[in-house]
């Protein structure tokens, strides 16, 4: 408690909890209604709709583009989360256990990504691939999007390892493990939770990145951000209240499992 | 690279360390120890990463003609400078909106019982890794002219003809302001969390009344937190696109509309490269000063306590 | 100077705070349950006891951060139950300090007095003055994370008394600091009161400094003042066997009464003080000092005959310990019951492990207990 009731007046408290209330609804707000709309039967997106529907549903499915988007938002998510956990691993290992100058520099060039303005990267990335040939392709895609879900994962993986107690691992070699047996046998484990939930994040920026998808977009590629993107900019059909309830029912997904990953892990410790 | 002939890079995340080291010098060996691992990171950044992006840099200098022609531009053509007074008003407002908004947020989740809290937090952290794309959409519905609250505030009497709260500067600030509340009460609310109760007790002891207490103790201990979130935000807000794109209208483009535009519609890279070092300037900048308010380094002092 | 008004008008008989019938039930359970309690003006009063017993609780009621599910606190014969603590005019010092950690060592000095509105020359003049009181005013401009444990807790003290409050609330303010510094904090805080004749309640679970500090103790166990007097008095004389076992160390005899004056003890017959309302055979407890009992070797004991008033029972050292300035030797008796013995160390100790021995005390030094709980032997049995 922060302040003691006597220290703070009935009034103004019932004022606070009103307003949070409100503030709270008002976070909510755009979220429910999203969902709710996308099973509204009015074309012009009247609320609240004048009947229920799933007809918004079943044009989504049928309908071969808005499937091939989704379809590639996934091969991309889950390619981008293969990298950049690979590529965030050693890093995470280097930049907490090494000790060699310019580590808190390199550190800042690490999360560099994550401060430059998302514009900036998109349209940096598309003169190369553009320069190369590559946009619209699964690698201008994976690439991009690696480069903005580094950070992710390696802060994550950062964060745990800077909690895991080295000598633990140094116990185990002392037990006769080499140093590579004692890293895979004893501190990926304990860091698992780091890195389930770097991989975690660097999905859900994967999945939902719209700047540099559509700068990386072509007619015959595109992630279901650009879809809707694009769809967005010519009229509010109701099939975006869908594609957005997808989007948005797999973050709250990876969000449980996220939770269920520390729940888990508290419980053990 | 000098340093990859003397680390021990073979083996992965370093474990051969001591092994090696015995074959090269120790002292320059153990000054490289573990870098090794960074190197597959380091080098796909410098591809995709440092260098295109310096090479959009160089192009503001070099495009069309060599020289500071694109600077001059930018600052000289009247429409471009409202287009940074934008940038920098609409990210203003959208700090203040956010800072209003999250504050009592932040302090009622410190207050309430934990259970409540973390309940609280959740809807928070729900509604930050919600797709971006997916509530801006539906704000776009929501604040359309025919869209509910209009007609819900139509039905109460409270106004006669539809406000118009998209594509323009109110659609942007409702907009972006609901996406950065989280990033203000999460620092927020872990600074409130840290203070200690009794030094609330202690100024109500000393004859604060509550009001008092608020603004003469609590509200100069969440200071620290206030700034780091609204900094934050604030450079966030600079570097926005998708919500002001489709939230706000022309008269309202902020600079990373700008750029996207020079380079889509009018291929005009030299100007976009002048702006997008312009507005990496500004967000270098007010980063460093936003770490110079965290209390301490990220990766140091990792194995001290 | 006089940083605290005495008000001439009270009456010196007249108590200056009075607790009646308090109680604070947290759920079913008691927290402080039916205390009753007079605080003189100008005393220095310590609630004493372990943690969980109450004393904080009745502490906090009294500072109005805990309303008290019922009864009544009065100041100068007025209810404060209704008040809340920024019109209480009462002074606190916390466990922690609780310094505000945003402002320097004599704006919180000064705050009190900024929220009091006072004019800034006689605001200046009052701070001023404390710091010279607490002997800080070369540190005025530090913050407070800049100063040491004891530093911090000599402005929270400044920052107490610079409204010159009636009351002065200390909530174990020494806690934290280690025992020198602790010590000296102590002689300073006892000087400070006989200066300025504040009436203090003070909190602490050390039973050595409550006597060093205080004038008078009260000693909570399970939300109840289970002993209330001076220190003098409630060691030599404890109210009940609690009071006895929790102040310092203490030996207890299990007797059956034989008339007032005599009982039983292991087969033996020992003269006790007299005590009213004894039936024969009656279970009774005694209980006797470590330090006023003597542990006599059999040869030193055939040299000295018992003279009246003293006991004598005869048991085998089981331990003899060197403390420094004084010695210890544990002894059991035939029957099983263990003793403490306790000496100065000039007196000297003839005996070794094994040895028989006689212990003999005085029967005016040891006091008999009627009615008493196994659990308040026990050491620990203070907290819930």
């Amino acid at each position: 408690m922060l302040l003691t009731p006597n220290a703070m007046s009935r009034r103004m408290r019932l004022g606070l909890y009103a307003t949070t209330g409100l503030i709270g609804l008002f976070l909510l707000l755009p979220i429910v209604f999203i969902v709710l709309l996308s099973f509204g039967s009015s074309q012009w997106l009247v609320f609240p709709p004048p009947g229920w529907t799933l007809k918004w549903y079943g044009q989504f499915f049928s309908n071969t583009d808005w499937m091939n988007a989704a379809l590639a938002s996934l091969k991309v998510a889950v390619l981008t989360t293969v990298f950049a956990v690979a590529l965030g691993l050693p890093s995470a290992f280097a930049l907490v256990r090494g000790r060699f100058p310019g580590r808190e520099l390199l550190y800042g060039l690490f999360t560099l990504p994550m401060i430059v303005p998302l514009v900036i990267i998109a349209v940096a990335v598309y003169a190369l691939f553009l320069k190369l040939g590559y946009t619209g392709t699964m690698f201008a895609f994976v690439v991009s999007h690696v480069i903005v879900a580094l950070p992710f994962t390696i802060i994550s993986i950062i964060n745990s390892l800077k909690l895991f107690d080295q000598s633990i691992e140094d116990a185990a070699v002392i037990c006769g493990a080499s140093r590579l047996q004692a890293v895979f046998k004893v501190t990926f484990p304990a860091i698992r939770p780091g890195m389930v939930a770097g991989a975690l994040f660097a999905f859900l920026v994967s999945w939902d990145e719209v700047v540099l998808s559509v700068m990386m977009a072509s007619p015959t590629l595109q992630t279901l951000p650009v879809k809707m993107w694009t769809t967005l900019r010519q009229d509010l059909t109701p099939v975006i209240a869908v594609a957005s309830t997808l989007l948005i029912g797999l973050s709250v997904l990876v969000m449980v499992i996220a939770a269920a990953v520390r729940r888990r892990t508290e419980t053990r410790a | 690279m000098k340093m990859t002939a003397t680390t021990p890079t073979g083996s992965a995340l370093g474990a051969a360390g001591a092994v090696c080291s015995k074959a090269v010098s120790p002292p320059l060996a153990q000054r490289w120890r573990g870098a090794g691992n960074l190197i597959p990171a380091l080098l796909f950044l410098g591809l995709f990463f440092l260098a295109p992006l310096i090479g959009l840099l160089l192009r503001g200098v070099l495009e069309p003609v060599p020289g500071l022609g694109n600077y001059e531009q930018l600052f000289a053509n009247s429409a471009y400078a409202r287009v940074l007074l934008n940038t920098f008003s609409v990210a203003g407002l959208v700090t203040l909106f956010s800072l209003l908004l999250g504050f009592p947020l932040a302090w009622a989740i410190t207050l309430v019982p934990r259970g409540w809290g973390r309940w609280m937090l959740n809807i928070v952290l729900l509604s930050m890794w919600t797709s971006l794309l997916a509530r801006t959409y539906s704000w776009l519905v929501l604040l359309q002219a025919s869209g509910v609250i209009n007609k819900a505030l139509l039905a109460m009497g409270i106004i006669d003809v539809p406000l118009e709260m998209v594509h323009n500067l109110t659609g942007v600030v409702i907009g972006m302001s609901y996406i950065m509340i989280p990033f203000i009460v999460l620092p927020l609310q872990a600074t409130m969390q840290a203070i200690d109760p009794m030094i609330l007790q202690a100024g109500s002891i000393c004859g604060a009344s509550p009001w008092t207490n608020f603004f003469r103790v609590f509200l100069p201990l969440c200071r620290p937190g206030l700034f780091s979130g609204g900094l934050m935000v604030f450079v966030m807000s600079l570097g926005y696109y998708v919500t002001p794109a489709l939230l706000g209208g022309a008269q309202n483009m902020m600079l990373p509309e700008f750029i996207i535009q020079q380079v889509q519609s009018f291929l005009n890279w030299g100007l976009a490269s002048a702006g997008a070092a312009l507005l990496i300037f500004i967000t270098l900048v007010l980063f460093y000063f936003y770490l110079k308010l965290q209390p301490e380094s990220p990766v140091g002092a990792s194995h001290a306590r | 100077m006089s940083a605290v008004i005495q008000d001439a008008a009270q009456n010196p008989g007249q108590p200056l705070v009075s607790l009646r019938n308090l109680n604070k039930f947290y759920g079913e359970f008691a927290a402080v349950d039916n205390i009753s309690l007079d605080i003189k003006d100008g005393e220095f009063l310590t609630f004493l006891g372990s943690s969980g017993s109450g004393k904080s609780t009745t502490l906090s009621m009294l500072a109005g951060f805990e309303t008290p599910s019922s009864g009544e606190i009065l100041v100068s014969g007025q209810s404060l139950v209704n008040v809340p603590p920024h019109k209480r005019d009462i002074g606190m010092v916390f466990q922690r300090y609780s310094l505000f950690p945003h402002l320097s060592v004599r704006d919180n000095i000064a705050f009190p007095l900024a929220i009091r509105k006072l004019a800034s020359a006689e605001r200046e003049k009052r701070v001023d003055a404390m710091l010279k009181l607490v002997q800080l005013e070369q540190f005025a401009h530090r913050r407070p994370s800049q100063l040491s444990g004891g530093q911090q807790q000599r402005v929270a003290i400044a920052r107490a008394l610079v409204y010159e409050p009636r009351i002065l609330l200390m909530d174990e303010p020494l806690g934290a600091l280690d025992k020198k510094l602790r010590e000296d904090l102590q002689d300073e805080l006892r000087q400070l009161h006989r200066r300025l004749g504040i009436t203090i309640v003070y909190v602490t679970h050390d039973q050595e400094e409550a006597m060093r500090l205080s004038q008078r103790i009260a000693i909570f166990s399970h939300g109840k003042i289970v002993g209330l007097g001076s220190g003098f008095d409630l060691y030599q004389n404890p109210p009940n066997a609690f009071v006895a076992s929790f102040l310092g160390n203490s030996n207890f005899l299990k007797l059956k009464a034989q008339g007032n004056a005599a009982a039983s003890f292991e087969g033996q017959s020992l003269s006790i003080r007299l005590t009213g309302g004894l039936r024969s055979e009656q279970d009774v407890l005694l209980m006797v000092r470590p330090e006023k009992a003597l542990a006599l070797s059999v040869e030193q004991a055939a040299g000295q005959p018992l003279t009246a008033g003293w006991n004598e029972v005869s048991a085998i050292v089981g331990e003899v310990l060197f403390l420094g300035e004084s010695q210890t030797c544990s002894v059991k008796t035939l029957g099983g019951t263990s003793m403490t013995v306790k000496a100065l160390s000039a007196a000297g100790m003839p005996l070794k492990a094994g040895d028989p021995v006689r212990v003999r005390w005085a029967t005016a030094d040891a006091c008999v207990y009627t009615e008493w709980a196994e659990s308040d032997l026990n050491k620990a049995a203070g907290a819930h």
